[in-house]
């Protein structure tokens, strides 16, 4: 069997674009949520958000990033029909070729399978402003009034195909791409999708991770009326683990990651970040907006990923949890880390870059690869008063010290998906 | 790697119970129709093979759409027929893997919130996202589907959702694996997908795939006439368990493969997943994409992997195409086929293009064990299933052909 490991990480957060930006103001204990920017969210209930800091995802913005990766012919293409506004494409694809870059990949991508997430579809309110009738007193999308060409096609595809598309092209990948859509948990999925395969010898190398972001218009107003995210639309709304919690802030951003068979990245003489130990992934079958309150089928995942890495309790240095600020996810995932772990240092980075939501498994894991890095285990933003119900180590907001060789990575999704992934040090 | 199927159930444009559907494909009949659930005159695509029955009340209307709850009714059905030959699994040691192809918005539920918008004039709360529903979110939640039918069967065990046009085909590997890794004893798939919503129509139409025809000149997959496929949709449900202990309806595997073409696969793409898959088969059931060009290569490319001699049917040409259901749905429709000793016809074939591999033009008595069955969709997506009879299916009805009445149109 062949271990998977990490060789190639890249970032598009609040915090910054690129990993070290990541993982420079994770080290320092800064956090980036903050009144949202790149448009008009005045009026919205949530008005803050740990926005990526770039107004326009726009081409000029992506030829910074991506050189001349993305041929030029396909960049104006997808830019004229408006698809870039979509911000998570773009993020993804900068994530992606920062890993590339950073596993010293080459041209030849051919064998390379894509496994990865993206958030609930989005389209723009201007999208479908101009296919607006009224017929009589109701108003109706009239989807054939310009049938044919005259649609920009690009519009109504799904964003993961657009996303995967766009890597396809700009890396020349070949192998099967694999979209993962188990809501929050789907960027762990994708990530332990990558690490089977490569386990298992089905694929060589696998680009992975996760893109997302609901920060726009309709996302932001989706999520208020669902009432998930904190009423206080402050830079600390989201204060995982606080005894003052009272929602999440929402997030965007990417993170991407080039797994591969240790043998061949040493073979190639590339340096793994981590390698990939083992994971887990269990249902709650409880109810859809809330998680199990015992815990009990996340203390699961964490066991199956425990007994999958050939691991005990005691080996596990740190914990990324997922940790969203919310009432009722932070003592539930407590109460299975204490049950599983025991006394082990635990943050959540939502509070500094909020909730990815699909993405959110996935930068999570590259915050988990900080403590390889640094030997730095990243802080909790916005975590001041200590909750009784949520009785385990909490990292406050400074960073703590460390030096750790297994590291813990929880997702837990709308649904009561829950997946963990342990990674260990790169060797 | 393969697993044993326990119990299957389905809900497609040709009927709801799999005997009544697989009868009807026999017979050569085709569910495509002009008479979609929307308006569609001034549409480029105007036909489609829409599932004609309701889904029944269900506490989950309020988060599921239609599809979904299609694809719930499906799953409980296939597990409780599992259960009827004594398949207990449940808890942890039950995993769900969903395919779920519809990543679309859904627009139509929010024109409340949409209606009075002014996009460039801002004030996008107070003109109508502050009147979207709360459960909006939820009811678009991608793996809503999943959680709730995990909620209702206490399904705790390994699982996950996946999206495109070929997540049934990748549910179907994924939920292989996990049972042959142990981590779960019993694995129920499910997928659902519509291709008849009306955006996917456009775009559909936009890029040549779909027909623009009508119903009395709509030729047939691997037709010299045929102009695109027509859009269909369907909610199907499979119960694997790891093979060898007995009383399974058919033994299945699954692969999936990408090629990064922006609209359909190459040819060398299917090849390659069918031969990931690749058995002695006689019998393959082709993607059915209706245009001569795809048609032609799709034949070229399997011929030198199965031989010339073997044939080639399409199920599509009677369901329609189902997108993330597809996989799920061939499987079943090529195991109850099989089951009865006969090779479908290819709805509607009036003028066959030549070429290798020979078209099944009517019902045709078979003793083939196994079938190949292939899909696709955009961008460059293959899917794959093979499945086989666990102990010779011909024999397994008393080795006499089931008479069925010749194959008809429309």
């Amino acid at each position: 069997m062949s271990r998977a490991v990490i060789t190639g990480c890249g970032v598009v957060s609040a915090l910054g674009v690129g990993a070290r930006a990541f993982w420079d103001a994770l080290g320092e204990g800064r956090a980036a949520v903050g009144p949202i920017r790149h448009f008009d969210a005045s009026r919205f209930p949530t008005r803050v958000a740990g926005e990526v800091p770039v107004l326009r995802t726009d081409g000029a913005w992506l030829r910074e990033y991506l050189g001349g990766r993305l041929p030029e012919s396909i960049l104006e293409d997808w830019e004229a029909s408006g698809a870039l506004r979509d911000r998570k494409i773009g993020f993804g694809w900068v994530a992606a070729l920062e890993a590339w870059r950073q596993a010293g990949c080459g041209e030849d991508a051919s064998d390379t399978w894509l496994s990865m997430a993206l958030g609930l579809e989005q389209a723009f309110l201007e999208d479908f402003g101009p296919l607006l009738r009224k017929e009589g007193a109701r108003t109706a999308i009239n989807w054939a009034a310009e049938p044919g060409a005259s649609l920009p096609r690009v519009r109504f595809r799904s964003r993961i195909d657009l996303s995967a598309d766009g890597l396809v092209r700009m890396l020349g990948l070949s192998g099967p791409v694999v979209p993962h859509v188990s809501a929050c948990a789907a960027g762990t999925l994708a990530v332990a999708h990558a690490a089977s395969l490569i386990e298992r010898g089905a694929a060589t190398r696998v680009l992975c991770g996760a893109s997302d972001s609901m920060v726009n218009p309709l996302g932001l107003g989706g999520m208020s009326r669902l009432g998930a995210p904190s009423p206080r639309a402050e830079p600390d709304a989201c204060r995982p683990f606080d005894r003052r919690r009272d929602g999440l802030a929402i997030g965007e951003g990417a993170a991407m990651f080039v797994v591969e068979s240790e043998e061949r990245a040493l073979a190639r003489g590339a340096r793994p970040l981590a390698r990939i130990l083992g994971w887990g992934s269990t249902q709650d079958a409880y109810k859809t907006t809330a998680p199990l309150p015992d815990g009990s089928m996340a203390r699961k995942a964490m066991q199956q990923a425990l007994r999958r890495a050939g691991l005990s309790a005691r080996d596990i240095g740190y914990v990324n949890a997922h940790g969203t600020g919310t009432p009722l996810n932070d003592p539930a995932e407590a109460r299975a880390i204490r049950e599983v772990l025991g006394e082990v240092p635990v943050s959540s980075i939502k509070g500094a870059v909020g909730h990815l939501m699909a993405a959110s498994g996935a930068i999570e894991i590259a915050a988990c690869l900080l403590p390889f890095q640094r030997d730095c285990l990243p802080g909790t933003a916005h975590h001041r008063e200590r909750d009784p119900e949520c009785d385990i180590d909490v990292i406050g907001e400074r960073p703590r010290e460390a030096r750790v060789e297994a590291v813990l990575s929880n997702s837990f999704g709308f649904g009561g998906q829950n997946a963990t992934l342990i990674l260990g040090r790169g060797t | 790697m393969s697993a044993d199927v326990l119990g299957w159930a389905w809900r497609t444009p040709l009927g709801d119970s799999v005997d009544t559907a697989v009868g009807r494909l026999l017979a050569g009949e085709r569910a495509a129709t002009d008479a979609l659930r929307f308006e569609t005159r001034t549409y480029a695509c105007r036909l489609g093979a829409p599932i004609l029955s309701l889904p029944q009340c269900s506490k989950h209307a309020r988060f599921l759409r239609r599809m979904g709850l299609f694809g719930l009714e499906a799953a409980h059905e296939a597990l409780q027929q599992a259960r009827a030959h004594g398949c207990e699994a449940a808890g942890e040691r039950l995993g769900i893997f969903c395919g779920y192809g519809g990543l679309r918005a859904h627009w139509d539920d929010m024109m409340e919130g949409l209606s009075a918008q002014q996009p460039e004039q801002g004030g996008t709360w107070e003109r109508g996202l502050k009147r979207i529903h709360p459960y909006w979110m939820l009811k678009h939640l991608s793996n809503n589907a999943h959680a709730l039918l995990a909620s209702d069967l206490s399904a705790r065990g390994d699982g996950a959702t996946y999206g495109g046009a070929t997540a049934g085909a990748q549910a179907l590997s994924a939920a292989i694996r996990a049972l042959e890794a142990g981590s779960i004893d019993v694995a129920l798939v499910f997928a659902y997908d519509s291709l008849l919503e009306p955006e996917t129509l456009v775009d559909l139409a936009a890029r040549g795939a779909a027909t623009s025809g009508d119903l009395a000149n709509l030729a047939a997959p691997y037709d010299v006439q045929a102009r695109g496929f027509v859009p269909g949709e369907a909610a199907a449900a499979l119960v694997l368990r790891r093979p060898g202990a007995g009383g399974a309806l058919a033994s299945i595997s699954a692969a999936d493969g990408a090629d990064g073409h922006t609209s359909e696969p190459g040819p060398e793409t299917l090849a390659a997943v069918a031969s990931r898959l690749g058995r002695a088969d006689t019998v393959v059931d082709g993607s059915g994409r209706a245009l001569p060009a795809l048609d032609a290569a799709e034949r070229s490319v399997l011929a030198p992997l199965i031989g010339e001699g073997a044939r080639l049917t399409a199920v599509q040409a009677a369901f329609g195409q189902m997108g993330a259901a597809t996989a799920l749905v061939q499987a079943i429709a090529l195991a109850g086929c099989l089951r009865r000793g006969v090779l479908p016809p290819i709805a509607g074939l009036r003028e066959p293009a030549e070429g290798p591999l020979t078209l099944v033009r009517e019902p045709t008595p078979t003793k083939a064990h196994s079938a190949l069955a292939l899909s696709t969709g955009a961008p460059g997506l293959v899917g794959a299933v093979h499945i086989c009879s666990p102990g010779g299916w011909a024999d397994s009805v008393g080795g006499e052909w089931i008479r069925v009445p010749p194959a008809g149109g429309a």
